[in-house]
């Protein structure tokens, strides 16, 4: 080994910074601030994210006051960014309920109106017209959701086909409760299954576990024009979700939980929906379980949903 | 095994550091269970705001009172009357006024022969009828043309008109009656609110009680869907279906 | 700066350890052209990845291609495969530490900087998939919630950073303890070895039942998925140690002896035949019993319904497997050789498809409303990923640098760094 001066080797300018020094410096230095402008577009999302938010911390540790200031900063960043004016409430299960949700197959034609429904009380993102109800066009004499079509778009109903409208199950052996990493998302006493739209990370694990696609994630910043958002809001539920993170359907909880029908419901010309509190013996649902033939969706995966379906004939 | 100073004081360092974790999570996880204890309640409402709004907390007691308490009506829609045409401009004689079934069927006595609209000659002629292999009057009453008619010829007032209905459609009628037919808006619990309900006529029109068909005008946009074998109209598409930013 | 005098006594403890790091960044940021050139590649390949991950955060994922469908696509795909190629080392440990093979004993060390690179890109690439990074500390147990143990993925989360740190603690302490030229005290590593054996296993078991836990996902939900992930680990991970191998012998001027990556080719055949043998019994249930449960398959392999996309793929992916494979049962195999190598990189891009668009993807196709919508990766995906996979690389390159360094000698405590031009470090 022949022996150079030590380290760091000494060129014969500067005793102390030798030119190998000078120039590694200026090339880290470079690189950082390249790394610094490449990654220059994430400076408008601290402009977004408040400190508050960014510190929140999950749904059920909030007391009742943080829950306050908790709403009203998020009322007023609706106001700021969507300009309408809302009222964001947290609407907590009614002991002694457990909501149960059918379709009388039979009657369903598959006119989508409870698709649309959903999009408007639920602020959906009026770019993708989205909304937590998919309809099959199923033909009849299966099951099999692969002969089925989502896309349809002729007058219903069609000849030789019935109609599976499909959505979130409100599983009591959820899939999704298990996946989530953060427990952004869970299930409450009335049998709901609700995310913590602050809480969620956005890692879509709950997305892949859920058997019904009853999951959907906001994969941009949802636009709503402000003389069409439904200012009558829920925490859990229909305030406008951020981008980044997971959704799904409450059974309109902001309404169910103060007595109301779901909007699905109300919006079904046919009378195809009926919901109900399965744990009220003189309820509607109740009635449907003790006279009617219901079955579920994908039973043999154990999930146990809360939503059945039947036929009249 | 013998250690230099170094060593011992990097052990140490080691030893100190490994602890730093230990007693953070140690503090954190007590800090975190002595305030859950504290605030227990912050699922759901507390008794003492439960009991301020007098409901009980127990969920049989809850709803054995939820029986007790008042319940909100549900209204169901009728038609008023029997269908009733309001004159615009005074008849020949100058009067005004309305016409009402009555206002020709009384004047001259029922054809019973008469059984399809094609049977007629003159008004009713041309009304589309398909219900099965009814005649006009299996419902409409001979006897006084605003009202209707049961099978046993007892006359039903037109804003009863769901019961000559449920006559027939037994199975309908019940599931109506059990809230598995039929519209509804308003609120599953009656103690909160009522409903309103749709008639059978709201839907099914009934000289042609069928429902009509739709046509489905809010699609949700599937990104990179394409359209399948079945649908024969163009499916609505967005996005590319390549990968381009 | 100031240096220490060449041929001073020892300064040991923390203050030596800083040396030990001062020495070291010297170190790597210094080479031949190539080197820098190798370098400054990689970095502007991890800048354009960093930027495209920035936009990707600010305007949401829509620029990816992933749909509520598709809801994973590349970046869990190379996470996947990433795992199994840190699993992979554990080939490396299991001769070295529980059959006392000497010869692989001395480059066992590669395996481990294989392992820490491939975990350092695991990580990243689950970063780079979340919706909201900056809800990252809502992972971390007792300041966020840890749905441990019921979700897998904190299971994974475990694992992974555990073997990151087993990794980082093992190769610190060994390449520290050559640099001061001690002998490494067998309390410090030896049972972190043993450790790393097991956790190996898990890591890629665990990564296995993040998916095949899933009911909702038939494709997946098989028994053999973890057995199978550890067969192509077994594959991907030595396959990648042969090529770091050759890449240290010719560039790095440090040359091991030939038994070692013998003895992987070895461990390969085996792996590779388990490997395809589960691909045989796999396509065998899947298409004998058919029905519902084999519509993924049917897709992957055959298409279906008029969509094809990943049929050019796995098909890619099973010829490259099945040559590489071949390759490696060769007798020039086992000398070294381009036979070797040209093998190595056929069975890591099989295994990379198969993994990724051979795995990952048709679990979501049919979706599971069963309707087919396909799935390819958007540029902003494709930048990202090749950022990630360059970060890697450099960690790697690092890494590897400094521990061939220690090897030979070059780099040791109170051995001045000579001037570059005399030493062959790439």
């Amino acid at each position: 080994m022949n022996e150079t001066p030590s380290f760091p080797p000494q060129g014969s300018g500067s005793p102390v910074l030798s030119r190998r020094t000078a120039v590694k410096g200026a090339c880290a230095t470079l690189g950082l601030a390249a790394f610094g402008a490449a990654i220059s577009p994430l400076t408008k999302l601290t402009e977004d994210i408040s400190a508050e938010e960014f510190l929140q911390q999950h749904y059920q540790e909030l007391s009742a006051k943080d829950k306050q200031k908790v709403f009203a900063r998020l009322e007023a960043e609706t106001k700021e960014e969507y300009g309408a004016e809302v009222t964001i409430r947290d609407d907590r299960p009614i002991p002694g309920t457990k909501f149960v949700y059918a379709i009388n197959l039979s009657l369903c034609n598959g006119n989508g109106k409870c698709v649309e429904a959903c999009h408007r009380e639920n602020n959906h993102n009026r770019q993708t017209n989205e909304s937590y109800i998919r309809i099959l066009e199923m033909p009849i004499g299966t099951m099999d959701m692969g002969k089925g079509n989502i896309t349809y778009s002729h007058a219903v109903p069609a000849e030789g086909k019935f109609y599976l409208p499909v959505q979130c199950q409100q599983c009591d052996n959820p899939p999704c409760v298990h996946a989530c990493p953060v427990q952004a998302t869970w299930k409450e006493d009335d049998g709901i299954v609700v995310v913590d739209y602050n809480w969620c990370i956005g890692c879509r694990y709950c997305e892949a576990a859920c058997p019904y696609h009853a999951r959907r994630f906001n994969w941009q910043k949802p636009e709503v024009p402000a003389d069409e958002i439904n200012p009558d809001q829920s925490y859990l539920s229909n305030r406008i979700r951020p981008q980044g993170v997971v959704e799904k359907c409450t059974y309109c909880l902001h309404r169910t939980r103060r007595g109301r029908l779901p909007a699905c419901l109300e919006a079904c010309p046919t009378g195809a929906r009926v919901f109900g509190n399965i744990l009220d013996p003189e309820s509607e649902i109740r009635w449907l379980f003790e006279n009617k033939r219901v079955l579920i969706l994908k039973e043999h995966l154990g999930t146990e949903p809360s939503f059945f379906y039947f036929f009249d004939e | 095994m013998v250690m230099s100073t170094a060593d011992r004081v990097s052990w140490r360092l080691c030893m100190l550091m490994g602890l730093l974790p230990v007693l953070m999570i140690v503090t954190v996880g007590m800090r975190r269970a002595h305030e859950e204890r504290e605030d227990a309640q912050s699922v759901g409402p507390t008794l003492a705001e439960l009991k301020a709004v007098g409901r009980s907390a127990d969920p049989v007691e809850e709803i054995r009172r939820a029986k007790q308490t008042r319940r909100f009506p549900v209204e169901i829609r009728r038609p008023t009357g029997p269908p009733v045409i309001e004159l615009t401009e005074p008849d020949p004689l100058g009067r005004m006024g309305r016409v009402a079934c009555t206002t020709c069927h009384s004047v001259r006595p029922p054809n019973l022969s008469n059984q399809q609209p094609s049977d007629l000659d003159e008004f009713h002629a041309g009304m589309p009828f398909e219900h099965g292999r009814l005649v006009c009057y299996s419902c409409h009453n001979p006897g006084n043309a605003d009202t209707l008619r049961l099978a046993d010829g007892r006359a039903v007032e037109y804003p009863q008109v769901m019961t000559l209905c449920g006559q027939c459609h037994g199975p309908q009628a019940r599931d109506y009656r059990r809230y598995s037919h039929g519209g509804v808006n308003g609120y599953w619990d009656l103690t909160r609110g009522g409903r309103v309900r749709a008639n059978c006529i709201d839907c099914h029109d009934p000289h042609v009680p069928r429902f009509p068909k739709m046509i489905p005008t809010f699609k949700p946009k599937e990104r990179f869907l394409v359209t399948t074998r079945d649908d024969h109209t163009p499916g609505l598409r967005f996005g590319g279906g390549t990968g381009h930013e | 700066m100031d240096g220490t005098p060449s041929g001073s006594s020892q300064t040991t403890g923390l203050l030596g350890y800083f040396g030990f790091l001062r020495k070291s960044l010297w170190l790597v940021t210094d080479g031949s052209l190539l080197y820098y050139a190798w370098m400054t590649a990689l970095t502007a390949i991890a800048l354009v990845g960093a930027h495209a991950w920035a936009v990707q955060v600010t305007h949401g994922m829509i620029t990816t291609n992933m749909t509520d469908s598709v809801s994973w696509g590349l970046y869990i795909a190379n996470f996947t495969f990433c795992v199994g190629l840190a699993a992979g080392g554990v080939m490396m440990v299991i001769p070295a530490y529980l059959y006392h093979d000497e010869e692989m004993h001395h480059v066992v060390i590669f395996g481990e900087a294989v392992a820490i690179a491939a975990i350092v890109m695991s990580t990243l690439f689950v970063v780079v998939d979340l919706g909201r990074p900056d809800r990252f500390w809502h992972l971390i147990p007792f300041i966020g919630r840890f749905n441990w143990p019921i979700s897998m993925l904190t299971w994974d989360v475990i694992v992974l950073n555990g073997y990151l740190v087993i990794n980082l603690h093992i190769v610190g302490y060994l390449l520290y303890m050559q640099y001061l030229g001690r002998r490494p005290n067998p309390l410090w590593y030896v049972p972190f070895v043993y450790l790393s054996i097991l956790w190996a296993i898990s890591i890629h078991t665990v990564t296995a039942f993040l998916y095949c836990g899933l009911g909702g996902r038939p494709f997946w939900n098989t028994a053999l998925l973890a057995p199978r992930f550890l067969a192509s680990a077994f594959v991907s991970g030595p396959a990648f140690i042969i090529i770091v191998m050759r890449l240290v012998r010719v560039l790095g001027g440090y040359t091991a002896s030939p038994k070692p990556v013998r003895l992987l080719i070895q461990i390969i055949r085996v792996s590779m035949s388990i490997n395809l043998l589960m691909l045989a019994s796999e396509l065998f249930t899947i298409f004998y019993t058919g029905g519902e449960h084999a519509a993924a398959g049917q897709y992957l392999f055959f298409g279906s319904h008029g969509h094809y996309g990943l049929v050019p793929w796995i098909w890619t992916s099973v010829a490259l497997n099945l040559v590489g494979t071949a390759l490696f049962f060769l007798p020039a195999a086992l000398e070294r050789g381009n036979v070797r190598i040209a093998a190595c990189v056929l069975c890591i891009v099989g295994i990379w498809i198969e993994k990724g668009m051979g795995l990952i993807i048709p679990g979501f196709i049919p979706s599971t409303l069963h309707q087919i919508v396909e799935y390819t990766p958007s540029l902003t995906e494709w930048k990202v990923s090749a950022g990630t996979f360059a970060f890697g690389l450099l960690v790697l390159t690092v890494t590897v640098k400094l521990i061939t360094n220690v090897l030979t000698g070059k780099l040791h405590e109170g051995v001045p760094l000579t001037k570059p031009e005399a030493v062959e470090t790439a």
